[in-house]
């Protein structure tokens, strides 16, 4: 007890007590510093770092519209959506990365891998954000990539839908293409309705109606797990899918004219002589516009751009080429308006025509004899025509062309068109710095020479020609509606002007047209059917000079790029026009053996159509094509996944 | 051994209820913190650490129940046995997350170096009841604590664990420094450890320099090893001052949050509850802390003053270490939070600490005639 007592005397708590109470103060600031701090990071920067922390976990995923679709005449589908696949990897959610992209070998390029690496070995980028591996696997390749997915961890697979053109080459120049959007296009964008990375049209309907087509992007707030796996959406906006553009192509004609003119290079048009629309459209040789959608190769580029048949251009409204023998009813046309000849009005032809010391030959060698104007369309005397185009002058020739239409852009909502050229004085001496020479008009009557002509041009005039005097604008967007229907612009022909030309010399030339067709000796003999309803007229234009004394020089032992293009443009029945076709085929020859019979198939197959679907009742298909379109673009991703 | 009536009459109450208090708070934070998680086997960690808890309860009973006295007295018993057992996982141990921490019995896993925080207390204080110096310690006189403070740190440095290894020199400076050093012992103390810093540098491995240079510039790695206290930064500010509310916090439930059960444990707390819910538990730590020091004050002897302060100074350290290293004042090392952090073994023994301070406590009156 003493001991104890001992001990606790001995216990002075005094010194720990006056520490203890140091530390006590010790412990407030370090619990103010704590405090303090919590308050810097919660109440100072909460709002910076709340907004940082959403940033973690909440994504905007732009969710791309579905492109509108191109449907012909009939509602058939011309350019559909369908999915394509790429391979993505979050390397931060893959752990291995290496090891993910040894296994991922087989499936993706050496050059993307590359890029990859690149790419997610950044420092600065951002974290669990998926990088792009492998863009347009195909699906066998996806299939083996779905299958091991548990070994994949990280790998992501994004479906992106892309363009698919169902007539490929045969559309290709008036649907056009698609591809990611040029820097140059975003510059003149002025209204920022593209962005980088937005798929945009290039050439053809696609690009002409593009701010249709495209649809809005919508969006899709979603919110992310640390892995950047999608654990909610938090809010979306659907997005709105592009209009339907319906033209007035017909799918069915367009194949005959594309099927009809085989191997060779030129254009086809088929128009409605009665308001101008155009239902058919061919420029060869073409491409294949599938090519563009995930971005084309270097190879097929190059191959496309160094073809020297110019696939990527379409002859039918860009190519321009003297419009030979068809121009001879503009010359007469313009004699008979101005009182210079009558039908009744003779030449002689001898096989030569004498201008100073020069001398122009007839295409026959022999001449015609003492011919008519009727005559001379018929068989295509070029004498006669010399004698009319002298009479009637140049300047004469050049106001009819443009009243014709001809030298200026036909107005046709369409990229790409070219305006031809009407030939004057004015215009030689302002362009050529030369005064006009007489030869040159004798070459005009002809249509050779300096004018040119684009074959859009040409069947429009002899559209007018057909339904009695009108210059309709040649279109053939017909109407834009909703995906669901609704519609939202439609177009109406539109009569730009009327030729110069009075209803009876118009009578008088389709009457001649008529009889190059179907009386003896006519040139476009070769449409010559049983109904005998066609009017034509034939054209071959020279390409270069040939010397006009050697006569007609055999054409297959010309070097192809001399030929001359062969030209044939009809239309049909002679009363009452349905159709109007215009073919022109480079250095083809001449144009009454390898244009004619090419129009010939065209309005055969035309007239065919027609009579079949009399027979059926063409509303009915109509009601149809409809239903299944809605169908196809409700199913998109089921559908199209089986389609292959 | 008899039991007095007068240990029911002077029960720490107050102890307790801060306890568990700080405790069910824990518990609440830790559902929120593994709500989200998939449980490859066993069951969620808060049920686990309810039996933790249970466990650590019982054994505060126990460390309550022996007279402190004796326990000091055995206290070089005690410190062998826990050097024994931190041995044997040096030879044995179970490797996790890179490091030797772990003794595995019959399924329980039992990390030794938590044991060695409190039975460093108890061994100090053993040494320092039975060689008191009135004017304070010369180094001649600190050597054998010195040396019972290094042979764990070794062994705990080797596994590696620098974070419970500095916790150990920082529990053994605090209560030398209570007790008192002479001024050149002092001076020595201080020189020696501003010259000690680059020494260090050279010593610690790789991932720990990291760490530190990462302290110093979170955003100069932050996929990387500054990842932790970007996500954490984060989850504390984005809580603001009311919190996101009860497992509401994005980045905890999103597992942004790294080691969001253990040495995050805090942050889970600041984001779901905000600076209120912050300051709430910190009080509860001053609270408890203060009555520790209390409980020191109060205590009738040396020993009991020691050992109550130990356990004070255990439980503010780490507090103080593990909310700095969540704030981003103080680099990251791995030491839980008190009562929060899951683990079972911080929890036993925590709460064999606290039974300790109810001990002094409790006998605060025993020697009084």
């Amino acid at each position: 007890m003493r001991e104890r007592n001992n001990k606790l005397t001995q216990y002075d708590p005094g010194e720990f007590r006056r520490k203890l109470g140091a530390l006590t103060w010790l412990v407030f600031f370090a619990f103010a510093l704590l405090a303090f701090r919590m308050w810097y990071l919660q109440v100072v920067k909460g709002e910076t770092l709340s907004q940082r922390s959403k940033n973690n976990r909440i994504r905007l995923q732009e969710i791309k519209p579905l492109r509108g679709l191109i449907l012909d005449a009939r509602g058939k589908i011309l350019v559909d959506n369908q999915p394509s696949f790429d391979i993505s990897i979050i390397p931060e959610a893959a752990k291995d990365v290496e090891s993910i992209i040894k296994k991922l070998a087989y499936v993706c390029d050496e050059s993307n891998v590359k890029f990859f690496r690149d790419f997610s070995s950044l420092k600065d980028r951002k974290p669990f954000v998926p990088v792009k591996l492998q863009r347009n696997i195909s699906r066998d390749k996806l299939a083996v990539v779905e299958t091991n997915s548990l070994d994949l961890p990280g790998v992501v697979i994004d479906i992106i839908p892309v363009r698919k053109y169902i007539y490929g080459e045969m559309m290709s120049h008036i649907l056009g293409y698609v591809g990611e959007i040029s820097d140059i296009e975003i510059s003149r964008d002025l209204y920022g309705q593209y962005r980088s990375g937005d798929i945009t049209g290039k050439l053809g309907v696609e690009k002409q109606m593009d701010k249709y087509l495209k649809g809005e992007s919508g969006g899709e707030q979603i919110e992310v797990n640390v892995n950047g796996r999608k654990l909610d959406v938090l809010g979306r906006v659907e997005p709105v899918s592009g209009y339907k553009v319906m033209l007035t192509i017909d799918a069915e004609l367009q194949k005959i004219c594309w099927e009809a003119f085989q191997k060779k290079a030129g254009a086809i048009i088929v128009m409605n002589p009665r308001d101008g629309s155009i239902l058919a459209m061919v420029s060869k040789p073409s491409f294949d516009p599938n090519l563009f959608n995930r971005g084309i190769s270097n190879e097929n580029w190059e191959k496309l751009l160094n073809n020297s048949l110019c696939p990527m251009q379409n002859k039918a409204i860009s190519g321009q080429y003297p419009p030979g023998s068809t121009y001879k009813s503009v010359v007469a046309a313009a004699a008979l308006e101005e009182g210079l000849i009558t039908p009744d009005t003779k030449f002689y032809c001898d096989g030569t025509y004498r201008l100073g010391n020069r001398t122009y030959r007839c295409w026959k060698k022999h001449g015609h004899g003492e011919i008519s104007l009727h005559r001379a369309i018929v068989e295509s005397c070029d004498v006669y025509f010399y004698n009319v185009g002298k009479l009637a002058g140049v300047d004469k020739l050049a106001e009819y062309s443009k009243g014709f239409g001809f030298g200026k852009n036909t107005g046709i909502q369409f990229p790409g068109e070219k305006g031809g050229l009407v030939p004057s004085k004015e215009w030689k001496l302002d362009k050529r710095k030369e005064p006009w020479q007489m030869g040159e008009t004798i070459s005009l009557s002809i249509g050779q020479g300096f004018v040119l002509l684009t074959p859009l041009q040409l069947i429009r005039a002899y559209c007018a020609l057909a339904n009695g005097g009108s210059l309709y604008k040649p279109w053939l967007i017909q109407k834009i509606t909703t995906e669901k229907g609704q519609l939202i612009k439609e177009f109406f022909p539109e009569v730009q002007s009327f030729i110069p030309v009075s209803k009876r010399n118009i009578e008088i030339l389709n009457n001649a047209l008529w009889g190059a067709v179907n009386e003896p000796h006519g040139t476009g003999g070769a449409l010559r059917r049983k109904e005998r309803d066609v009017c034509g007229k034939t054209g071959t234009a020279q390409v270069v000079g040939m010397p006009q004394d050697e006569g007609n020089p055999d054409m297959k032992k010309v070097s192809y790029k001399y030929r001359d293009h062969a030209l044939f443009v009809c239309f049909a029945p002679y009363k009452d026009p349905d159709v109007a076709v215009i073919v022109v085929v480079e250095h083809g020859g001449h144009g009454g053996s390898a244009a004619a019979p090419i129009a010939r198939k065209i309005i055969d197959g035309f007239f065919e159509l027609q009579d079949k679907r009399n027979g059926s009742q063409s509303c009915e298909a109509k009601g149809k094509t409809h239903i299944s379109h809605n169908v196809a673009t409700e199913k998109f991703g089921l559908e199209s996944l089986e389609r292959r | 051994m008899k039991v007095d009536r007068r240990l029911f009459v002077n029960f720490d109450w107050v102890l307790l209820i801060l306890v568990l208090l700080i405790s069910c708070i824990g518990l609440l934070n830790l559902y929120s913190a593994g709500h989200n998680l998939t449980y490859i086997s066993g069951k969620p960690l808060y049920i686990k650490q309810v039996y933790w808890i249970l466990i650590g309860l019982l054994l505060m009973v126990v460390s309550a129940s022996i007279d402190y006295h004796f326990i000091v007295r055995h206290g070089y018993v005690i410190y062998v046995i826990s050097l024994l057992l931190l041995f044997w996982i040096f030879v044995h141990g179970n490797i996790a997350h890179g490091s030797q921490r772990w003794l595995i019995l019959n399924g329980f896993s039992f990390q030794p170096s938590e044991l060695m925080k409190l039975t460093i207390i108890i061994a100090l204080t053993k040494y320092i009841t039975e060689n008191k110096i009135d004017d304070g310690y010369h180094i001649r006189s600190l050597i054998v604590p010195f040396v019972i403070v290094c042979v764990p740190c070794l062994l705990i440095l080797e596994q590696p664990d620098l974070g419970t290894a500095l916790f150990l020199f920082i529990l053994f400076f605090s209560i030398i420094l209570f007790t008192g050093v002479s001024r050149k012992t002092f001076i020595l103390f201080a020189t020696s450890s501003v010259l000690m810093i680059p020494l260090c540098w050279f010593l610690i491995k790789n991932y720990q320099r990291e760490r530190i240079l990462t302290f110093l510039n979170p955003e100069r790695d932050p996929l990387g090893s500054g990842y932790h206290i970007i996500q954490s930064i984060i989850a504390v500010g984005s809580g603001g001052i009311w919190g996101k509310g009860f497992l509401q916090g994005t980045q905890t439930q999103l597992k942004f949050l790294p080691e969001q059960q253990t040495d995050f444990v805090f942050s889970v707390l600041a984001e779901e509850w905000g600076f209120s819910g912050a300051v709430i538990l910190m009080f509860l730590f001053l609270a408890l802390i203060l009555w520790g020091f209390k409980i020191a004050r109060n205590s009738k002897d040396m020993s009991g003053t020691l050992i109550s302060f130990g356990v004070t100074m255990f439980v503010f350290w780490g507090v103080f270490i593990n909310m700095g290293m969540v704030l981003g004042i103080l680099p990251v090392v791995g030491i839980p939070l008190p009562f929060l952090s899951y683990g079972g073994s911080s929890m036993v023994i925590l709460m064999t600490g606290i039974g300790l301070l109810m001990n002094v406590s409790m006998r605060r009156f025993m020697l009084q005639p």
